[in-house]
């Protein structure tokens, strides 16, 4: 008996650690793009994929290279000269690497609570925080000293500060909202540390891009589950007036969820599809520009122009390993890559 | 899988090599007064009694995970956790608190946790479609939570005291009055933990781990006259648990329960007639707070009232059942709207014993309420004694789960289209029942159509909706043995399934259900000192529903060892035990990124008078 005990102890398999891939031949992850795998909420299985210009995909590079997790969902990614700051929402860290040898320089954990997005002015970075997401009152951006990886003073904001942009000193913070929903974008002034103004928006402002002197920002407006459903706009806003000088509203019902501005075009997403706005005109299409129906695409969650191509993410059903698909300018579809769990969003390293 | 039923075989034939005396008796056959309910001749259940109780931690997890085939899915020690029952979700376990189905309105599953044995006497494990006896959810199988009325056995006292590990305490008080005529009993049990336990091969710990939680049961029975008993039943559950960080500078966040459940039941008997009338109130309250540093909570607020009406009549070898259910629910919360739902149901059933040898089963169920599609369901089985030890068992049933408050009245994303989901399945038990011994061994298929499930749409958003099918299929052993040279006793239990659970459309295995889990237990005693030795292999399991290899969760075994000695002289008991949980130190997860104790120990002693 005692023998068949001890026989039983051995049916544990052998472990399986993440697949290491080798890095590329040149030593760094340069001439090509990053993806951003968020993971599953909780199960601290977020990480980053590259594929170089040659097509070829290197899965797990943070943990490739520094024998680590990255964390507990990778919201965002920014770049400050050699340096890429990966900011980790439910881990509550920011992770400092080098943005070619993905080398680990630092781990940015003190004042850090559910960062969104990262910009800089100079020597520092401006992070937006959510604070306790149940907590509408606490969120701010919080300044953090590029030198010393540490963050030496907060900026109270309104609630929901969701993508952060710099032009010249002057930075903007669109309010999507957290636990509620936003309809600002705040106005700060990077070297005096305050709030300047506040620009009126749609609800749920998210994505913001500043083209030829003007910011634009797309409001995907509530939805229907929100018991109080509102109209989607993409405003376009004078950077020297700070007024919203032209606007799109959508229909009733309508809900976009990204947009990526190009040659002089911007190019929306809605549902499975993307509509493409002629900056001139500044009008809504009849017809969709093309679609992503043919993929199959599960759930919708980045999307990004690059380097000549369309990228976009497909997070599939949340639970599973995304893919990325690439069209060309004109719409068409090229290829695919397998990257890992549920990929967010897209940075050219090149 | 060849290696472990070679391993299976081998532990088998060595059993029945060893030519032992029956644990289990299961030849109930006379066909006397028998609730439906506890029927057992088509299906299979197992009874973890007292004595299994106290020598498994107090959590109905660690009970379940170390006694029977089901995966538990817990989230580190102590906190949230859900079963997989026959490779089906953590909704389709139907958990029954003497008799009445307690598994939550709001998420439709019990948090396995939350459930304090200690406040048991006995618990029950059937595996199985029990739809139309057990109502809703009972799709995997159903677990019986029983509080037993003794009578004529005077006063007894019995205190367990426990001690261990991570400042891990338990206190159990639980003191009997009973005559010929009446029984009482009140127990009281406080359980917690500081949980802080070291992440085997990293320098983390458990931080925010630390959880205590209360149970207080009682029970009154009263003979009325010969043929008319009255009993109470009462249980008041507090817990109060911290979730443990997901990583280390994450929001320390915490969960409050709060369950209250009282029945009265009336069991009136006359020549062929058995009524059996119970009227059940039960609440359930959570309180989640996202940030501890806050009073700010989320909650869900639900009670259910209970109506059972059961007539069985007995004609020779035939009884007749019928029975009416009524169940409302009055529930609310944060995000959902003030509901009120009515369901009702009429159940029909026959048993007939042929002969010594052959008895067969029907019965019958049809739901009643105004929210969704009624369905009406079925359950049919032959028991057939093939020869003095080997008994063949079929059974085939339809079962059902219900939309939860959640699925159905969540503000915004709530969906009030929604079908309950179906099961049908279809089950072979063999019974070889040898001196000192038993083994089955059964086979079932099951198919799930149209799991509630919240999916996301292309927009990301989650919505309930009926989304998938699922089909499963799988091999279960069950082997309890037992015997004693001179002075020396020895036991053995073992369960092991083999399950695939797949979903219909992409044929992959369901995330969280393992194809294989093996559960021993081996017990010795020498005069007044015992010792017993708990293992179990839980295999590797998928984490991702494209069944993606590098988020496999790792197979692990995991084993604890006691001992103990009894003290006491004659009836009286004064047992001195100590325990060594995860002996062998081996680092697990039964979630993903949700690390369990390595080796840790606690001391016991238990009085009883």
């Amino acid at each position: 008996m005692l023998a068949i005990i001890l026989l039983l102890q051995n049916c544990t398999s052998d472990d399986r650690d993440i697949i290491i891939e080798t890095p590329p031949p040149s030593g760094d992850y340069a001439n090509g793009i990053f993806v951003l795998n968020e993971g599953g909420y909780t199960y601290s299985n977020a990480s980053v994929s590259f594929i170089d210009n040659s097509g070829q995909v290197y899965n797990n590079i943070f943990y490739a290279v520094n024998g680590r997790g990255l964390g507990d969902v990778a919201q965002s990614m920014a770049f400050h000269r050699d340096k890429a700051y990966v900011l980790v929402n439910n881990s509550n860290t920011i992770e400092v690497v080098n943005r070619y040898t993905f080398e680990s320089i630092s781990t940015i954990e003190q004042d850090i609570l559910n960062p969104r997005f990262m910009t800089f002015d100079g020597d520092k970075g401006y992070i937006t925080n959510w604070g306790d997401p149940a907590d509408t009152t606490d969120d701010y951006v919080a300044i953090l000293n590029t030198e010393t990886n540490i963050v030496i003073n907060t900026i109270s904001v309104s609630e929901g500060p969701e993508e952060i942009l710099n032009n010249n000193g002057t930075l903007y913070v669109a309010h999507k909202g957290g636990w509620g929903y936003g309809n600002t974008i705040s106005v700060l002034n990077a070297s005096s540390e305050t709030v300047i103004s506040n620009i009126q928006v749609s609800d749920v402002p998210g994505n913001m891009m500043i083209y030829n002197n003007d910011l634009y920002v797309l409001c995907a407006g509530k939805g229907d589950y929100t018991g109080d459903e509102t109209v989607a706009g993409v405003h376009k806003i004078n950077l020297a007036t700070n007024h919203v000088t032209d606007q799109i509203i959508f229909a009733d019902g309508v809900h976009p969820g990204y947009f990526q501005i190009d040659n002089n075009s911007l190019l929306f997403t809605l549902n499975r599809d993307v509509f493409k706005v002629n900056l001139n005109d500044f009008t809504l299409p009849e017809a969709p520009f093309f679609s992503t129906n043919a993929q199959n695409v599960g759930v919708l969650y980045g999307f990004k122009i690059s380097n000549g191509n369309i990228y976009v993410a497909d997070a599939k059903d949340y639970v599973s390993n995304g893919t990325v698909l690439v069209y060309d300018l004109q719409g068409q579809f090229q290829e695919n890559y397998n990257v890992k769990l549920i990929p967010n969003g897209f940075y050219s390293n090149n | 899988m060849i290696r472990y039923l070679l391993i299976l075989l081998f532990f088998y034939c060595g059993a029945l090599y060893a030519q032992v005396t029956p644990v289990t008796e299961l030849s109930e056959v006379n066909l006397k007064y028998i609730k439906l309910k506890d029927s057992v001749y088509t299906t299979t259940q197992t009874v973890l009694s007292d004595s299994v109780l106290k020598r498994n931690q107090s959590s109905l997890t660690s009970l379940l995970n170390y006694n029977t085939t089901i995966y538990l899915k817990e989230n580190g020690l102590g906190m949230v956790s859900s079963p997989s029952f026959r490779g089906t979700t953590a909704q389709q376990t139907a958990v029954l608190w003497n008799g009445i189905n307690i598994n939550s309105q709001t998420t439709g599953q019990t948090d396995f946790n939350t459930i304090n044995t200690r406040g048991f006497d006995q618990v029950v494990v059937k595996s199985g479609g029990g739809g139309v006896i057990d109502g809703s959810n009972a799709i995997g199988g159903s677990i019986y939570l029983e509080n037993i009325l003794d009578y004529n056995l005077g006063f007894e006292n019995d205190l367990f005291l426990k001690y261990g590990s991570y400042k891990t305490y338990g206190i159990d008080y639980k003191t009997s009055y009973s005559t010929k005529q009446a029984s009482f009993s009140l127990g009281i049990s406080r359980q917690g933990s500081e949980n802080d336990y070291e992440y085997l091969g990293t320098d983390r710990i458990n931080k925010n781990g630390q959880f205590n939680n209360t149970n207080i049961s009682s029970s009154f029975g009263f003979k009325l006259n010969k043929r008319n008993i009255i009993n109470f039943y009462a249980n008041i559950y507090e817990g109060k648990r911290n979730f443990s960080l997901p990583t280390p500078n994450a929001l320390e966040t915490k969960y409050n329960d709060f369950n209250t459940r009282s029945m009265l039941e009336w069991v009136s008997k006359s020549r062929n007639l058995t009524s059996n009338t119970k009227v059940a109130y039960i609440t359930e309250n959570y309180k989640y707070y996202p940030n501890i540093a806050r009073d700010f909570y989320t909650y869900g607020d639900v009670g259910s009232l209970f109506l059972k009406y059961n007539l069985d009549y007995e004609l020779g070898r035939i009884l007749l059942t019928g029975g009416l259910n009524y169940n409302q629910n009055n529930g609310e919360g944060s995000d959902l709207a003030h509901e009120i739902r009515h369901l009702g149901s009429a159940v029909l059933g026959l048993k007939h014993k042929v002969n010594q040898r052959f008895l067969y089963e029907i019965s019958l169920r049809q739901e009643f309420n105004s929210t969704y599609e009624s369905p009406f369901l079925y359950a049919a089985g032959i028991q057939a004694v093939i020869t003095s030890f080997y008994t063949l068992k079929l059974n085939t049933s339809k079962n059902f789960r219900i939309p939860t408050y959640n699925d159905l009245y969540w503000e915004g994303l709530g969906n009030a289209d929604l079908k309950p989901e179906l099961s049908y399945q279809g089950e072979m038990s063999h019974v070889l029942h040898i001196p000192n011994a038993s083994l089955t061994i059964n086979g079932y298929y099951n198919k799930v159509q149209d799991l509630l499930l919240w999916t996301p749409d292309v927009n990301g958003i989650w919505r309930p909706k009926n989304a998938e099918n699922v089909k499963i299929y799988g091999v279960e052993g069950l082997l309890t043995a037992k015997k004693s040279i001179a002075a020396h006793s020895f036991n053995v239990s073992a369960t092991y399934a083999y399950t695939v659970s797949t979903n219909e459309k992409t044929n992959k295995q369901l995330i969280y259900v393992p194809y294989h889990k093996l559960t021993t237990a081996v017990g010795y005693g020498y005069k007044k000192l015992s010792a017993y030795y708990q293992y179990i292999n839980n295999g590797e399991v998928y984490t991702t529903t494209d069944n993606a290899t590098e988020h496999i969760l790792n197979s692990y075994m995991v084993a604890n060892f006691g001992l103990e000695y009894n003290l006491g002289k004659k009836t009286n008991t004064y047992v001195l035990g100590a325990q060594i949980l995860n002996l062998w130190n081996e680092s697990y997860e039964s979630v993903l990124n949700r690390p369990m104790p390595g080796r840790n120990f606690n001391v016991y002693l238990n009085f009883n008078i």
